[in-house]
């Protein structure tokens, strides 16, 4: 488990894989768009406003996979006492927060054209809200937590991480749970089964796959910026104290 | 009603903001990383 | 016998897990009848809804059921579900969606006499994602199921 506890062994694969998932990730992502915005039918009762799922779903699935992601941070940082696990629940979080909110733009803005509304208190929508609530909860609390000193260990955060998940299966769960005006999911990759005709469903795979590239990238950024000032910190300090 | 400025819209919307946290990221672990190959740097030089 | 630690810390964490997972769910079977968004047509035949209080109903547009009233702006339809159907009444503009054989979702309230008044139309669609050509064709194969004996 404390393989990747060295800083040094994190980075040496980090640093590479910084960009091995940046630039496919913006390929992907960017043939993705273009096919789903030009080169797939319109649906057959939605016309073109449906091309906004390929934007739409992607997001929603990062930003629930992003609040995964700090649960298991959360889990390694009280039981592993794992010391990357907090800055990683720290970098992920930004992340997250912004795909949670671009599902929610995306699906407030597709919303006006097909069901006639900006926002209906539904069950997903709300439950949707309250994880990018969460993620600004998890921001701050994270970053009070963090100025207190290093001594804290990110054991708040982490705990709020945990609790927090319990809203990953009501968002999964609320169109089947709940009547909602959201519509029930079109993909389960469980049951091998899609309701997207196959013509329509080859950029979705792109931008779930290059978006997910781009979340991970954009993580690792933050990780390695986040351990450079620290080291940082630690050789200014270190030099301080030689210098008395 | 025309699809079109909603779709235009969304997408505009959603690029704009994974770009800027992307520049702003990358922006930020470039600093950070230089700032401390600069710190070696300098105890290097004493 | 001691448990490393380690192992202990996991226990712990496991157990609030599994805390954390039952108070989630004993607080949604309180919340199951509540948060739904809407009423069924069912659910109204069953005499579960009371006249006169604002309410959501969402069902089904049944096929050849939109018919305008009076003045052009007013419309009567009927929404259904696999084993009820309501009349609804409604006056304003209706959604580009709103469709026969497509879901929609009513704002307004129960009348006394079974009729429903909506003050708000709005369309639902459902998780199906296809092509025009496509959805004609599998209309047009459902037509023939249909019309053979």
């Amino acid at each position: 488990m404390h393989r990747f506890a060295n800083p040094a062994r994190f980075l040496r694969i980090a640093r590479p894989a910084t960009g091995w998932t940046l630039w496919p990730g913006l390929v992907l992502s960017l043939a993705g768009f273009i096919g789903g915005l030009f080169f797939v039918p319109a649906d057959y009762l939605q016309g073109d406003s449906f091309r906004i799922l390929y934007l739409h779903a992607p997001a929603a699935w990062l930003g629930m996979a992003g609040w995964s992601g700090l649960a298991i941070a959360g889990i390694a940082t009280l039981v592993w006492r794992h010391p990357l696990a907090a800055l990683a629940g720290r970098a992920v979080a930004p992340v997250g927060a912004l795909f949670a909110a671009i599902c929610l733009a995306s699906g407030s803005i597709w919303g006006r054209p097909t069901w006639g509304t900006w926002w209906e208190w539904d069950g997903r929508l709300t439950s949707m809200l309250v994880l990018f609530f969460l993620y600004l909860a998890y921001i701050a609390l994270a970053d009070a937590e963090r100025a207190r000193g290093p001594d804290s260990e990110g054991r708040i955060a982490a705990i709020f991480g945990l609790v927090g998940a319990v809203n990953l299966p009501i968002i999964h769960y609320s169109v089947i749970w709940w009547n909602t005006l959201h519509q029930g999911r079109s993909i389960s990759i469980v049951e091998g089964r899609s309701s997207i005709d196959p013509s329509m469903l080859w950029p979705l795979g792109l931008t779930f796959v290059g978006l997910t590239l781009l979340f991970v990238a954009i993580t690792l950024m933050r990780m390695r910026a986040d351990i450079a000032r620290i080291k940082l910190a630690m050789r200014l300090q270190r030099r301080a104290e030689a210098a008395r | 009603m025309n699809p079109w400025p909603f779709v235009i819209a969304a997408y505009g919307l959603g690029i704009a903001a994974i770009l800027v946290l992307l520049v702003l990221s990358w922006r930020g672990m470039r600093r950070a990383e230089a700032a401390v190959e600069h710190e070696r740097e300098r105890e290097r030089a004493r | 016998m001691t448990a490393a630690p380690k192992t202990q810390r996991l226990l712990l964490v496991i157990l609030a897990i599994a805390a954390l997972a039952g108070a989630a769910l004993l607080a949604l079977w309180g919340l199951q009848g509540r948060a739904a968004y809407f009423v069924t047509p069912s659910e109204i035949a069953a005499g579960r809804v009371e006249p006169g209080v604002p309410l959501r109903l969402g069902g089904m547009v049944s096929a050849g059921s939109i018919a305008p009233v009076g003045d052009g702006n007013s419309f009567r339809f009927r929404l259904e579900d696999e084993t009820a159907t309501t009349t609804v009444r409604y006056r304003g503009i209706l959604p580009d969606l709103f469709v026969e054989g497509s879901g929609a979702v009513a704002e307004g309230r129960l009348l006394a006499n079974g009729e429903f008044a909506a003050d708000r139309i709005l369309a639902k669609h459902d998780e199906n994602y296809m092509p025009p050509e496509l959805a004609e064709r599998a209309e047009r194969a459902t037509a023939e199921t249909v019309a053979a004996p």
